[in-house]
């Protein structure tokens, strides 16, 4: 199997000197082609940190990424990121198809006519199909989640990043949009890296799921979700294979929120 | 909210301004006529109406209108470029905006007509007068609107285009002025008044023209009821900018006031 992601003892602090706090303490882990790999750990370990240094967002202290053998510098090519507060980085003056649309800027030789129709195609493959001239602020939460995907979706990205993305809609579009998301991975041979917090989601979603510990944070260990690529809302959540995965990775979640110093758990 | 309800929705504002017009209209000729003020210092609308109508068709008022007009609105264009320019060179560069700031802060309460004097002298009574002075009263609300507009477009839609490898150009034009053209144009909005009130007192000062020439003319002749039909116009000229600002502001940000529901 091809790497697409490979994170080296990837490490962040920030501040200088005694000052100096070492967020993330050392992570090393790897992503294959096609696969669907979930990042969680206890709240404030710093996964929005480790996504962003992966999206090129950010500098590194030490360590590093690389994408497809390149090492990441600056935002690359072949990465496209969905937002954890996907309804702020959708252009409100634009409608749903010229946002989408955006999330082909930078792949080139391709006409206007061709850009819209392939828009129009993202937005039928999330379920929008007739809302392109809709714009964001007259569609509902759920629905500007999917068109932050399709445009993440339109960048033809080796590597799709998902920062919490499901984290501010309601518990039932939830469902219907991780069934969504797993749907797309398939259909699009997309290999994809959720970083989340909810242990049900992180399992629920993966073929793979790496437990991050508390800060400064490092890989505590990975687990094979082997659940096959198919999954169903009822009958996946009963299946002792997810049963067991997640009393896993939840006990070691507990484990690390115990240890942690009272202030981390507010 | 959908199209059909947004124009009832206009209409409705239309309607309660002109009620609420008609009902000032209505008070005052209700406190000329009972005398309980100097019928000499306060006139009866009738007599303010035939005042206005003998200016307008001498031709007087036209010509002192058009020319206070074109003043404040190129006045106002070239305040609003140079604003916004400032304003983006601000953003691209933190020194200029620290250097440039406290000059900002210095130069933005004085006074127009404090600024009329040194402005005779050192440009005369033509053109480069009224823009100078319109220029630097009027500057500010666009600029100090696009700092802060600037400095606030959201970090997601920031982090959106560096995943598109945006440069600083694409970024400030696809990006960042997009997001801050609203708060730009309340600012511009506020200017359009500033800068009338500027013409109407330089003209007053040093004009030869235009209406505050024509309005201190009146006073000094103890025209009173022309005086009111003046200030008047001044008023209906305010109205006038705000709506020639509400229909560009309606072509470049249409779609934050629809999403905010304003009334074009």
């Amino acid at each position: 199997m091809d790497i697409v992601l490979k994170v080296d003892g990837l490490t962040k602090s920030y501040g200088r000197g005694a000052d100096a706090v070492r967020v993330l303490g050392g992570i090393s882990f790897e992503v294959e082609q096609g696969e669907f790999v979930s990042v969680v750990g206890p709240s404030g370990c710093g996964k929005t940190t480790l996504l962003f240094a992966i999206a090129g967002l950010h500098s590194l202290t030490s360590g590093s990424v690389r994408l497809k053998g390149q090492p990441v510098t600056a935002p690359p090519k072949g990465v496209a990121v969905v937002f954890q507060d996907y309804s702020r980085s959708l252009f409100p003056w634009k409608n749903s198809r010229d946002n989408v649309a955006f999330g082909m800027a930078r792949i080139g030789g391709r006409s206007a006519a061709d850009k819209r129709a392939k828009a129009e195609a993202m937005l039928e493959a999330v379920g929008l199909g007739g809302f392109g001239d809709k714009y964001p602020w007259q569609l509902s939460g759920g629905m500007q989640q999917r068109v932050a995907i399709a445009r993440a979706l339109a960048s033809e990205s080796e590597l799709l990043l998902l920062d919490e993305p499901l984290a501010a809609v309601d518990a039932q579009t939830r469902s219907d949009m991780q069934d969504l998301l797993l749907d797309i991975a398939i259909r699009f041979r997309q290999t994809c890296l959720l970083v989340t917090h909810d242990v049900d989601e992180a399992v629920y979603m993966a073929d793979r799921v790496v437990v991050l510990t508390r800060r400064p944070t490092t890989v505590d260990h990975e687990i094979r979700i082997g659940l096959g690529k198919k999954r169903d809302q009822i009958a996946t959540r009963e299946n002792p294979v997810f049963l067991k995965a997640r009393h896993d990775v939840m006990t070691s979640i507990r484990n690390f929120r115990a240890g942690a110093p009272a202030n981390a758990l507010a | 909210m959908s199209a059909a309800s947004l124009t009832s929705f206009g209409a409705l504002h239309r309607l309660n301004a002109i009620v609420s017009f008609l009902l000032i209209a209505a008070a005052w000729q209700l406190v000329a006529v009972s005398g309980a003020v100097p019928a000499k210092y306060f006139p009866d609308i009738p007599a303010i109406a035939s005042a206005f109508w003998s200016m307008l068709t001498s031709g007087e008022l036209p010509g002192a209108e058009l020319r206070t007009l074109t003043r404040a609105l190129t006045g106002l264009a070239g305040a609003s470029i140079l604003g916004v320019g400032l304003a983006v060179l601000s953003d691209l560069s933190p020194v200029f905006r620290r250097g440039f700031a406290p000059v900002a802060a210095l130069i933005q309460p004085i006074p127009p007509a404090a600024l009329v004097p040194m402005a005779v002298f050192m440009l005369g009574l033509g053109p480069s007068l009224y823009a100078f002075i319109i220029i630097l009263v009027t500057v500010w609300p666009p600029y100090f609107n696009g700092v802060a507009a600037l400095a606030g477009v959201l970090g997601e839609q920031i982090r959106s285009g560096q995943m598109m490898a945006l440069g600083r150009w694409q970024m400030l034009w696809q990006i960042k002025l997009p997001a801050a053209l609203p708060e730009i144009f309340a600012g511009i909005r506020y200017a359009s008044t500033i800068s009338l009130i500027a013409v109407v007192v330089a003209e007053m000062l040093a004009g030869h023209d235009g209406l505050g020439f024509l309005l201190i003319r009146k006073a000094f002749a103890i025209r009173i009821p022309e005086v009111y039909a003046l200030m008047f116009v001044c008023a209906l000229n305010g109205i006038l900018m705000t709506a020639l600002i509400g229909l560009l502001r309606w072509q470049l940000t249409g779609w934050h006031m629809r999403m905010t529901e304003q009334p074009a």
